[in-house]
């Protein structure tokens, strides 16, 4: 048994410059906070997103008809790792980067594609993904939130929750009940709801580090054209769950918690310590690890596989390292995380923000099941 | 896999499947030389295969997934560094003397299946590998935790032959190599045993919380094959230093998680003499610190990495790749 396929990974040649154009970009941008660089993909900068995308690094893959680039997954697998280890703030247009401009060339209306894949590309577009309800979090086949006919129109009815970024984004990709009395995952469509469409509410959900992420979202008798159909009617579950190999292959579920290990090592630095010259080596075998497994998934899904299993796997064993350097930065060393040293800070907001890591994108108990339907269990 | 490594799989693995932890090194050794394993890492022109570091994976992989009681990932790796294919050496993991006059003076420990071979290359004091003669060694016996035999020997002025490549940190890739195979087999074993087993009238693959573990159990062995493999193509191109580390390190971690959650899902089966699921598990246990516990590595990767100093450490991950 064999549940990981392991490949000899080829990078590209235009790596080294790559790197070089992102490590200038963001220096030149300024990430001047060690705190912001921690989790930064949770981070929104609408004018470092403009910047980003004017080097050509967002829409990397996408078709340049529409605004993209035309590079390859590796490529634009490069630009994130080293966006994710600078802690540079992309929180504005990942998800739009991530998913939303994918889904909408590959199943969206030409109308939809021409209206908002351009300006995802340019990183005036932001998106927001309407999944989970207060009713329907894991279980997200439990979706209430419906759509009926109304001529050639759509009127959308329901509420969306914990929907990161609703507050900045300009459209929300909604999965939306539009069989009515259907159940589970049949007959559930997408939308691309504009954020401004009238009967949209966004109301924020502060999180316990006071910070916001999360929103709520009220669609109230939101009327749609036809062409905000995303894909096939009734077709809802099958893109959302290959939107969700996407969502869970990238670098950012290993990575939010590097600017807290960079830390550490500068502060071992000056402790000559061998206790904490063992904890480094410990969590950079980790990094090393987890570089290579989720780099690999950049392999298979530029070849055009979809490594759903090997992705799931990644996300878990990434989560539960990101959670796990806080605990053992803060066991291993004496450091106040009131400051004012760099340590302790970002110390502080890791510890508080780590929960989130393995409940966003896929809970771990959830992952650790379909892990186990793959190993043939159930 | 290229076709050559598909080959050599298909042929280790009935191979090795067909000896596994039984094998006897006086019966069984001539079918390694039959199918001129031993030579597989050694150039062509003294007679190997000439194959790469990738290929070696692919052996010593099965080697650990079949629990193979010889000492062939040992062979290959001392029949390539001596560049001698004619009879069996083997590898060390421990020394202690000194070098004088071209000959060394001291004790060698952790001498792999020592007894019965020619030669034995070890780790050389001043650094890089020393080969020498198993005649001017006094070998004194011991089984480790697996059973399986590790030599102490004592030279005085042995004639020695000295090597720039470390054989501590290929024993430790090896290890690495078996470990990820090791935990592969008793990942399947326990999924197979989850799936049978019935008790309050279903299988034990029903309940979340075997289904649970084994998932965890399923990502650490993902993590040792992916760090062997990693480590392997990093040999293709250099001394990997990092790498073996890195995947030593990670390797020892998914042998504490791995053994412990096959023995869970087994129950007290799979803790008698005569389940098979020891003959992995305690290779498994003894392998995490041979070539290298997570100190020793720990320290030395951490080490390295402190003095290039924080803002160097991300650039200095990447430069391993590019």
């Amino acid at each position: 048994m064999q549940t990981f396929a392991t490949e000899r990974l080829e990078w590209p040649a235009t790596a080294r410059d790559l790197r070089r154009r992102v490590r200038e970009l963001v220096a030149a941008h300024g990430v001047h906070d060690p705190v912001a660089r921690a989790n930064c993909w949770a981070r929104p900068d609408p004018e470092f997103s403009r910047k980003l995308a004017a080097e050509g690094f967002i829409g990397m893959i996408w078709p340049k008809e529409y605004g993209g680039h035309e590079r390859t997954a590796l490529e634009r697998y490069v630009v994130l790792e080293e966006l994710l280890a600078m802690g540079a703030p992309v929180g504005a247009h990942w998800i739009a980067d991530r998913q939303t401009g994918s889904l909408l060339l590959r199943y969206g209306s030409e109308e939809a594609k021409r209206r908002w894949v351009p300006g995802m590309a340019r990183g005036e577009v932001f998106a927001c993904i309407g999944l989970s309800e207060p009713n329907a979090g894991s279980d997200l086949a439990s979706v209430k939130t419906s759509a009926r006919r109304d001529g050639s129109d759509w009127i959308v009815t329901g509420q969306k929750v914990w929907t990161t970024n609703a507050h900045l984004a300009h459209v929300m990709i909604a999965l939306v009940r539009t069989e009515s009395g259907s159940e589970r995952n049949q007959g559930l469509s997408q939308f691309i709801i504009p954020m401004d469409t009238p009967g949209v509410t966004v109301r924020p959900i502060i999180d316990l580090t006071g910070g916001h992420d999360f929103n709520e979202v009220f669609l109230e008798e939101v009327r749609l054209p036809a062409s905000a159909l995303v894909g096939k009617q009734g077709n809802g579950w099958q893109q959302v769950t290959a939107e969700l190999s996407l969502e869970r292959s990238g670098p950012e579920r290993y990575l939010s918690s590097m600017a807290l290990l960079v830390e550490l090592i500068r502060y071992a630095e000056t402790a000559r310590s061998p206790a904490l010259n063992e904890l480094v080596g410990r969590l950079a075998a980790e990094t090393w690890t987890l570089r290579l497994m989720s780099a690999s998934l950049a392999c298979k899904i530029a070849r055009g596989e979809d490594p759903a299993l090997e992705a799931t796997m990644v996300k878990d064993l990434g989560n539960s390292f990101e959670q796990a350097i806080p605990e053992l930065v803060q066991a291993a060393v004496d450091v106040d995380s009131c400051g004012p040293e760099d340590l302790g800070l970002v110390l502080c907001y890791l510890l508080q923000v780590s929960p989130s890591f393995s409940l966003r994108g896929g809970t771990r108990e959830i992952l650790r099941g379909i892990i186990a339907r793959g190993l043939g269990l159930r | 896999m290229t076709e050559e490594q598909r080959l050599l799989a298909d042929m280790a693995d009935n191979l090795f499947g067909s000896l596994g932890p039984d094998a006897c090194l006086e019966r069984d050794w001539q079918a390694m030389e039959d199918v001129a394993l031993p030579g597989l890492l050694l150039a062509e022109d003294l007679g190997g295969s000439g194959g790469s570091w990738e290929d070696a994976l692919v052996a010593f992989r099965l080697a650990g997934y079949h629990a193979l009681a010889l000492p062939l990932p040992e062979a290959v790796i001392a029949a390539g560094l001596a560049g001698r294919g004619r009879a069996r050496g083997t590898i060390a993991s421990g020394v202690q003397g000194t070098i004088r006059d071209g000959t060394f003076s001291g004790t060698i420990s952790g001498i792999c299946f020592g007894l019965g071979a020619d030669f034995v290359v070890a780790p050389c004091p001043e650094g890089g590998s020393m080969v020498i003669e198993a005649t001017d060694l006094s070998m004194v016996s011991h089984r480790n935790l697996a059973g399986e035999s590790r030599e102490t020997a004592t030279a005085q002025e042995a004639r020695i032959e000295r090597l720039r490549p470390d054989v501590f940190a290929l024993g430790a890739f090896a290890r690495v190599a078996q470990i990820a195979g090791a935990l592969d087999s008793a990942l399947a074993r326990s999924v197979t045993y989850a799936n049978e087993r019935q008790q309050f009238g279903r299988a034990l693959a029903r309940f979340q919380a075997v289904q649970q573990n084994l998932a965890i159990f399923a990502c650490e062995a993902a993590a040792a094959n992916c760090a062997a493999m990693g480590a392997a193509q990093a040999l293709a191109r250099g001394a990997a230093c990092f790498e073996i580390a890195a995947a030593k390190l990670r390797a020892n971690r998914a042998v504490g998680i791995g053994a412990a959650l096959a023995h869970q899902v087994h129950g007290a089966i799979g803790f008698t003499m005569e389940y098979p699921l020891h003959r992995l598990t305690r290779r498994l246990w003894t392998w995490r610190s041979e070539f290298g516990n997570d100190s020793r590595w720990a320290g030395a990767l951490g080490a390295g990495i402190v003095a290039r100093g924080a803002d160097a450490f991300w650039p200095d991950l990447t430069a391993l790749t590019d």
